[in-house]
């Protein structure tokens, strides 16, 4: 993603730009590649590295073609006259032009997300600021006899700001369904004796290609103000409705709740029982845990909303 | 990463050469077919042979002979592939053809042979870790420690048969050929195995399961259905493999073996009987599930929960038994 964010401001291709893997002793300090934020925070450093280089390379292609940098553009590995594109010259020759005029052409870039409204739990960890929405919608088969949870079809819709690469977004998001699809049908982590109870990739069931159904991908582009180029993420956000529209769909097929995950064959079977002695038919945990939630605080929105005209507050008070 | 432990191997031509081999090296040397069990197992230190005599490279063990008429004869190294795709067998044992075909992956049944199926070691999620992860817990009777730890107050090691052929054979009626430094024996496939997770196996280390052979198929209907988390890889945590001998509407013979619930098949034979001479009806099919589902204990030492095994005996049993007499897929 970021040679494409790169190749898009220098008007240049993918193929041209080289990636180099991060070496923490060279590179400045970043907390790191987490919290579905990656092409958004070091995507946005790119871009401006990027511009920072295309200002000096400017600067030199301009007095060549005796113009003012500000009419350039770069396009089509070209650096050109933008109101008389004939007047111009390759990318080469303007990077050429640039490393005569400036020197070693080399540039930082950083990015820090907008000051958050409030202070909160977790929020040291610089999150982005522009997570995304998801919404799934699953097909189900289930088998009353054995209990078995077949997803037959997945549609999911994907707000992605702008997709830099609807491929590779596809990809990503296609991924995700099939970690949540691992997550709410089998992946479990128990202990017995003190150790995982099926520490490898043999018993600690994840999907195969015949477990994942065929995958509906909707991506919903808006144009995020914050995101390079208008794009968000595309990590952790379409795993989320996954695992609650598989329990929705089982609920709706035979008329069950599974509130724990994995839902398990023997969990549904336990449940069709329960149904069929007239009890509530629910298997999942009795009780939460013990924790006191703090009283929500409703701040001002990134984009200024005022905290008083927000007049949903989602937990109560 | 685990990795294989120091060994050598040994390539005989024929089974006479393997024979001698694996006497001349006695209790350090163990056979290996496709080896997708052994090798893996191996890493974990489940197994630590310092010799393996390899049978991969012996001609006479591979291949089908006979016909469906007169019986039929299954080289122990023919890969599970040949056996699930052969049209004899897809055609007159289509309950093996089934069994062979849903063991582990395409490319574990490339490698893997029907007497390495056949003779596959017992499992336990007690068993079948890692050395370090074994030590965690003190180590199990089946190596390296001195109690079962499914059930601890037992003398005996409940590791679970996962065979997917051995049952469907059971329920055929088929015989293994061995041989041994005393010569050849052929006794009937029940006869090789013994309810003991360690000792699951009657034969002696060193002899070598040549061949299966298929007693003729006329009349005989068959059917294996397995159950297991995924549509591949997973070892069977049930298997149900039945055969049954029709004429007309009315059954006349009927073998059910059952997959993953004792060290060793393990056949119902009070459950097939209410169907001899009967004609199959839903309700005699329920009551056929039903003896076969009550013998049936599995422990809690493969995936799933064991009470959830043990419920869907009756399911699969009966699901097997309507699919031979109603035909049609199985599910």
């Amino acid at each position: 993603m970021l040679a494409y964010l790169v190749a898009e401001v220098l008007g240049i291709e993918p193929v041209d730009v080289r990636v180099h893997p991060a070496d923490t002793d060279l590179t400045p300090v970043d907390l790191g590649s987490y919290s579905s934020r990656v092409t958004l925070m070091a995507g946005n450093a790119a871009i401006q590295a990027t511009t920072r280089l295309r200002e000096k390379i400017f600067a030199a292609a301009a007095r060549k073609l005796e113009v003012a940098p500000d009419r350039l553009e770069a396009r089509g590995r070209r650096v050109f006259v933008a109101d008389d594109p004939d007047r111009g010259m390759t990318f080469a020759e303007a990077v050429a032009l640039g490393e005569s005029m400036h020197g070693v052409l080399a540039f930082p870039g950083s990015y820090a997300p907008p000051k958050r409204a409030g202070k909160y739990k977790g929020g040291g960890v610089g999150p982005s600021p522009c997570y995304s929405y998801s919404a799934c919608v699953v097909e189900v088969e289930v088998d009353a006899d054995t209990g078995d949870v077949k997803p037959l079809e997945i549609w999911i819709a994907h707000d992605i700001g702008r997709s830099l690469n609807p491929l590779l977004v596809e990809g990503q998001v296609e991924g995700s369904v099939y970690m949540g699809l691992g997550e709410v049908l089998m992946e479990e982590q128990v202990f017995r004796k003190g150790v995982h109870k099926i520490p490898s990739l043999l018993e600690y069931k994840s999907p195969t290609t015949l477990e994942t159904p065929e995958i509906h991908t909707i991506l919903v582009e808006t144009d995020d103000p914050e995101g390079p180029f208008g794009a968000k993420e595309a990590g952790q956000g379409p795993l989320l409705p996954v695992i609650p529209a598989v329990a929705n769909a089982v609920h709706d097929a035979v008329g069950v709740r599974i509130d724990e995950t994995p839902i398990s064959p023997d969990k549904v079977i336990k449940a069709l029982e329960l149904l069929r002695q007239g009890k509530p038919p629910r298997v999942g945990p009795d009780k939460l845990p013990l924790f006191t939630f703090p009283a929500p605080r409703v701040v001002e929105s990134a984009f200024g909303q005022p905290a008083e005209s927000i007049a949903e507050r989602p937990f109560g008070r | 990463m685990m990795r294989l432990p120091e060994f050598s191997y040994l390539s005989p031509v024929s089974v006479w050469d393997a024979v001698k081999l694996m006497a001349d090296h006695g209790p350090a040397a163990m056979l290996v077919a496709g080896g997708t069990d052994l090798y893996p197992n191996m890493k974990r230190r489940q197994f630590e042979p310092s010799v393996l005599v390899g049978l991969r490279g012996i001609r006479e063990l591979r291949g089908v002979r006979g016909s469906s008429r007169s019986g039929l004869t299954i080289g122990a190294g023919t890969i599970l592939t040949v056996v699930s795709a052969h049209p004899e067998i897809v055609r007159h044992y289509p309950g093996l053809a089934t069994a062979a075909g849903l063991v582990s992956s395409p490319q574990l049944r490339n490698m893997g042979t029907l007497g390495g199926n056949v003779c596959v070691d017992t499992r336990c999620n007690y068993y079948n870790q890692s050395y370090e992860w074994r030590k965690a817990v003190n180590f199990c009777m089946k190596k390296d420690g001195e109690i079962c730890l499914v059930a601890p107050g037992s003398s005996r090691c409940w590791a679970v048969s996962s065979s997917d052929t051995a049952p469907m054979l059971w329920s055929l009626a088929a015989q293994v050929r061995l041989a041994g430094l005393a010569g050849e024996r052929l006794i009937p496939i029940s006869a090789l195995f013994r309810d003991d997770g360690i000792q699951y196996l009657s034969k002696q280390p060193g002899e070598i399961l040549t061949e299966i052979v298929l007693p003729p198929s006329e009349g005989w209907r068959s059917t294996y259905l397995k159950l297991r988390r995924r549509g591949s890889f997973d070892f069977p945590v049930l298997g149900v493999a039945v055969a049954l001998r029709m004429e007309g509407e009315t059954v006349r013979e009927a073998a059910i073996t059952l997959g993953a619930v004792a060290s060793q098949p393990r056949p119902a034979p009070e459950a097939a009987a209410l169907l001899v001479g009967q004609r199959p009806t839903d309700e005699l099919i329920d009551a056929v599930a039903d003896a076969a589902f009550k013998p049936g204990k599995p422990l809690d030492n493969t995936d799933l929960t064991h009470p959830y095994r043990k419920k869907m005996i009756r399911v699969y049993v009966a699901r097997a038994l309507h699919a031979l007499v109603h035909g049609g897929s199985p599910r």
